[in-house]
């Protein structure tokens, strides 16, 4: 490409959205002037665009909409749109101040799910899914049970000694690891309360809220900094994506495991297990349970390094858990915790 | 739910002027990239107003989007955020900072990994994000996710706006490199 460093760079910070108003005017009338300036600025905006797929959604009020319409009128647009009055939303639209009865993913799921929205039936839980909302944490990946080092793990030790298979496992396991390591950071970003600004008197608290199949608002409150770090662990097994998330709260230790993938066996438990190499044994953490969320408070009794240290490992045991306390098979899911820590607390991993 | 495919059949109806399929657009969108620009503006006012003029704009130039080089959800996100970027980079940061009634709505959940896969697109980037060093990382989504300048990105990790500068310039370029482009 016949464009410097420079260029690049400059395209690439355009789209993050670093730069100044100066800079911004100048960028966008180089793309004015050199399509093929414009289109490498744009595909580093939808590059980077993907990680929108993370943002939480909320419900604009429906004046938005009307105010689009109207704005739309002026050139021909119809002044009676059928859909949201009478349309498939046969609900009476309601006032502004009260968003939350707009029932648009309900009343029509076939076209109107966001793609980063499953469909209502898919997260019935969502709405007391608080204690474990995702941005309070960073996740690891770490697929393999005895590894206490991420940075010296290499591939897990598989029962089969097929040699491709073990790199082709150790390089997926590589890419997760960075992959856990932006989502850690990835997480820490989009933790940030949003400090809104209220203008219009009719903007109701309750108006900025998104709708309840959302559950996205919600009010951190301060906790004690020692505390205030949370922890999350993604378990998975060597075939890939994560099959728990475990989440700590630093300050009760409480935790709480989501579980994202297939569920056990008929006749076969899920058990949680602590592995640290300061207990001489697997501690129960007890057996998931069949809901998408099982919380335990299980942890209290741990020393907060043990907490931290350990590796988490999730088993298949018979139906109700391990008879003798021990687990009976070789880990299945495995991860280890990372702590999110608030950023204007130094992170003793991110110095060098 | 609509899938991307039935988001680009609805470009198609609304490049053709269907208002109906606009409709449909914006009811299965204007949720996602108003928390995308809400985020960055942190002010209802201004961020209804983005969302309006990103609805009209997409009512006007749908015939523009390519599928071949973006999801529409990206292509639309893409008009609101950099939008909303303009603004608060042309608003100084104090008047944003300190006009009263702020009122804490919260951090919103991403939408979780828990609840659906990330695409492939977004495997790669994160793959690639996460080979920086960790206080890049925070620093390059800080500034994606709440669209903060460098000022505000110095402050925020201690150090002075040059260094911002070229952690930033860096990091990108590092995520070129990874991306193989």
């Amino acid at each position: 490409m016949a464009y410097t460093e420079d260029h690049i760079a400059l395209a690439a910070e355009y789209a993050l959205g670093t730069l100044d108003a100066d800079e911004r005017a100048q960028v966008e009338t180089m793309m004015a002037v050199d399509k093929a300036f414009a289109e490498i600025v744009q595909a580093w905006g939808y590059r980077l665009g993907v990680l929108n797929q993370m943002v939480g959604t909320i419900e604009p009020r429906p004046i938005v909409w009307e105010n689009i319409r109207s704005e739309l009128a002026r050139t021909g647009f119809a002044q009676q749109p059928p859909l949201l009055s009478e349309g498939s939303t046969p609900s009476p639209e309601p006032a502004s101040s009260s968003l939350a009865a707009v029932p648009p993913e309900a009343s029509s799921g076939d076209t109107q799910q966001l793609e980063a929205q499953p469909p209502a039936a898919d997260q019935p839980d969502t709405a007391r899914a608080a204690p474990d909302a995702i941005p309070q944490i960073t996740p690891v990946y770490m697929p393999q049970v005895h590894a206490p080092d991420p940075e010296i793990v290499h591939a897990p030790p598989p029962p089969v000694a097929d040699n491709s298979n073990l790199i082709r496992l150790e390089g997926r396991v590589k890419r997760w690891r960075t992959i856990a390591s932006a989502v850690g950071a990835l997480a820490a970003a989009l933790l940030v309360t949003l400090s809104l600004q209220i203008f219009l008197p009719d903007a109701l608290p309750g108006g900025l809220r998104p709708a309840p199949r959302i559950q996205t608002v919600e009010v951190k409150t301060p906790v004690p900094l020692a505390a205030s770090s949370q922890y999350v662990a993604l378990l998975q097994g060597p075939a890939g994506g994560p099959a728990f998330i475990l989440t700590v709260d630093g300050a009760t230790k409480n935790f709480t495991v989501r579980k994202v993938g297939a569920p056990p066996e008929p006749g076969k438990s899920f058990e949680l297990w602590l592995i640290s190499d300061k207990l001489p044994r697997p501690r129960s953490l007890g057996v998931i349970g069949g809901g998408d969320f099982t919380a335990r408070p299980l942890l209290a009794s741990y020393d907060a390094e043990i907490v931290n240290g350990a590796t988490y490992a999730v088993t298949v045991e018979q139906a109700g858990g391990s008879p003798n306390g021990q687990p009976t098979s070789a880990p299945v899911f495995s991860g280890k915790l990372i702590e999110t820590v608030p950023p204007s607390q130094p992170q003793p991993p991110a110095k060098k | 739910m609509l899938t991307p495919a039935e988001l680009v059949g609805l470009f198609e109806a609304v490049a053709k002027g269907d208002q109906a399929a606009f409709e449909r657009l914006y009811i299965a969108t204007r949720a996602k990239l108003y928390g995308v620009v809400l985020r960055i503006l942190r002010r209802q006012d201004l961020a209804e107003e983005v969302i309006q003029e990103t609805y009209v704009k997409i009512w006007n130039s749908a015939g523009q989007f390519n599928p071949a080089l973006s999801s529409p959800i990206t292509w639309m996100a893409s008009i609101a955020r950099n939008r909303a970027i303009d603004i608060v980079r042309k608003k100084s940061e104090v008047s944003i900072e300190e006009e009263p009634q702020a009122m804490e709505v919260a951090a919103d959940s991403p939408d979780p990994l828990a609840r659906r896969e990330m695409t492939e697109e977004l495997k790669r980037l994160l793959e690639c994000v996460g080979r920086l060093e960790p206080d890049r990382q925070r620093l390059v989504l800080l500034a994606y996710y709440n669209g903060w300048s460098r000022e505000q990105l110095a402050e925020k990790f201690s150090a002075p706006v040059n260094t911002v500068k070229t952690w930033l310039r860096r990091s990108m370029l590092e995520i070129r490199e990874c991306l193989g482009l």
